[in-house]
């Protein structure tokens, strides 16, 4: 026993030194990245133990989550996330029953209609203002409104560049091309001055729908064109099995072409979706109080002034917690999803 | 004997002046066999596929089932015959994204409008007869070519089709699968369908077929029984032919 345990701590050894002390050049090397690895790591610890007061973030913990939700209603949206965590770990980890898997995809539908009552309010529920909506409850409605909006439009805008019909075909590649080359922040400008601009006196649109509008017409453009690789790489085989099959246009493209299309742009169709959730946080300049606003407004209070590094610290780390748990869903819709390539033989 | 597919003339030429095929005019009885035969670029795809409107033609007329359709392309009638007429490819066509048994009742169930239980009844009989059913909740890549192209007859069948055509439904496949697939062929044959099939299995041919089509550079050179054709073709190109055939 004893043997075998020095043996194998001997090549382990042996191993180390092949790696990083080989010669005299690979030795300084290494030994300087490892210094400066242990300063950065030294100086983190020595700002977390010693210089770091983590009470902005815990006497806000609430602010986060909810914004200015009114106090004594925050239980609506915190069921709402639950509710939205409990899902997603019950897709990723849950027993693999043949029901439960069914109707998945259900209660995701379901939780945006929840969302919705439990924000807003209405049969039984007090009234809330969107105004009132905020930390990382806005973040999630804004990211998940958009990425919905957007998908169907998406896929109507890649299935009219590919028409035939010229005038369509022009008009929604003119769309995406535009789309493309104005950054994100100015079509949200426009959507929250300039669209209050153009409509009629009387309506009015509040400014989450707006936010969530010119989110939808920026992401479809790019959506489009993940979609429009998808559409191009089906073999023209499959449309015409379709079609001796008898299969009219709307079908073969309702049953033939966007399913497939989908399949093959979900990884970029995800990263899509987990840039849309970071790029919320653009909105905290246009004065929505989402999750990056919320931590603005902390730090605007003179009792936690200056302690920016915590706060941002903790964004980063609550982002990079949502962004995980998006890719890792997208990564088991992938490995569920995916055609064989091997069964596109050539053509 | 009611003929099922009547050709007339068919003409059809690409854009450098050659033709894919030259003056075409075939005629096939309810319950018969024909077997298309030919060099590659003979025209022979071109001709089994203008038959359900996925090749359009220059000029002539061509009667399927009693549908007319000329140069016009016309879409409806086209729609109209591809719902009693079925197809199976040489590279099967599967759709990928669909187990075996929803490949089969998706036309049935969106062009016929039929009940998905039926639909779903009658796809498990047809897989049943190819031989296939314990594969119905599987996906296209889980299975080996034989069985894909089995897939693809049933699926062709799932519209009770009054016609069949088959685009050289074999030559895709590895050598041992082939026999698998022709076997199919056989019992559809025995059954009673009116099939064409495209295709260079001589031994097939031989006993299945009740005409033999031998087509060059879009010409109908030859049509005969197998038996005339096989032991005595007329014309000095089908005997080359088959000569260069026996050599594989």
């Amino acid at each position: 026993m004893f043997n075998i345990n020095s043996d194998s701590i001997n090549t382990l050894f042996q191993k180390v030194r092949k790696l990083l002390f080989s010669n005299l050049f690979n030795t300084v090397l290494s030994l300087v990245i490892l210094l400066i690895i242990s300063l950065v790591f030294f100086n983190i610890y020595k700002w977390f133990s010693l210089n770091s007061s983590w009470e902005v973030v815990t006497t806000n913990l609430p602010l986060y989550a909810f914004g200015s939700f009114p106090t004594d209603q925050q239980w609506r949206p915190a069921t709402w996330m639950i509710c939205l965590l409990f899902i997603s770990l019950l897709t990723l980890f849950g027993p693999k029953w043949k029901w439960l898997r069914k109707n998945l995809l259900l209660a995701w539908i379901i939780t945006i209609p929840l969302g919705l009552y439990l924000l807003y309010g209405g049969f039984g529920l007090s009234p809330i203002m969107s105004r009132q909506w905020g930390g990382l409850t806005l973040t999630l409605l804004l990211t998940i409104f958009s990425a919905l909006l957007s998908l169907p439009l998406g896929i109507i805008l890649a299935l009219c560049r590919q028409s035939s019909l010229p005038l369509i075909q022009k008009s929604s590649s003119i769309y995406i091309d535009v789309m493309r080359a104005i950054p994100l922040i100015s079509v949200l400008f426009f959507g929250q001055l300039l669209i209050p601009l153009f409509l009629p006196v009387g309506i009015e649109i509040d400014r989450v729908w707006r936010a969530i509008f010119a989110f939808t017409l920026f992401l479809s453009a790019y959506i489009a064109e993940d979609l429009r690789g998808g559409l191009q790489s089906i073999p023209n085989t499959q449309i015409e099995s379709a079609n001796s099959l008898g299969l009219n246009q709307v079908q073969i493209i309702r049953f033939i072409l966007v399913p497939q299309a989908l399949r093959i742009a979900l990884p970029s169709l995800t990263n899509q979706a987990i840039g849309l959730f970071q790029n919320t946080s653009l909105m905290a300049i246009l004065g929505l109080v989402e999750l990056l606003g919320v931590g603005r407004s902390i730090l605007a209070n003179p009792e936690f002034i200056g302690q920016y590094i915590e706060v941002y610290v903790w964004l980063a780390s609550v982002y990079w917690m949502v962004c995980t748990i998006m890719a890792v869903l997208a990564r088991h819709l992938e490995q569920r999803m995916t055609i064989n390539k091997t069964n596109f033989q050539k053509l | 004997m009611k003929p099922v597919l009547i050709a007339k003339n068919l003409i059809k030429s690409y854009t450098k002046g050659s033709r894919a095929l030259d003056n075409v005019s075939l005629e096939l009885n309810q319950g018969r066999v024909l077997v298309v035969m030919g060099p590659s670029g003979s025209g022979k795809s071109t001709l089994i596929r203008t038959f359900n409107g996925l090749e359009n033609f220059d000029k002539g007329e061509l009667n399927v089932l009693g549908i007319k359709i000329d140069s016009t392309h016309d879409e409806q009638k086209i729609q109209r015959i591809r719902k009693r007429v079925g197809m199976v490819f040489q590279q099967f066509n599967l759709f990928p994204h669909l187990s075996i048994l929803e490949n089969i009742t998706l036309a049935p169930i969106h062009v016929q409008k039929r009940r998905k239980i039926d639909a779903e009844e009658y796809g498990m009989y047809l897989l049943n007869q190819m031989g296939i059913d314990s594969h119905a909740r599987k996906y296209p890549s889980q299975l080996s070519g034989g069985e894909q192209q089995r897939v693809a007859i049933a699926r062709a069948l799932a519209l009770k089709p009054e016609l069949l055509l088959f685009d050289e439904p074999t030559s895709a496949l590895d050598p041992e699968r082939i026999n698998e697939v022709l076997d199919a062929m056989r019992r559809l044959a025995e059954q009673g369908m009116t099939m064409v099939v495209v295709t260079h299995e001589i031994g097939f041919a031989k006993e299945v077929s009740d005409q033999v089509l031998f087509m060059d550079s879009g010409k109908v050179i030859e049509t005969s029984t197998p038996d005339i054709f096989f032991s005595n073709a007329k014309h000095e190109r089908s005997r080359k032919f088959l000569n260069q055939l026996d050599k594989y």
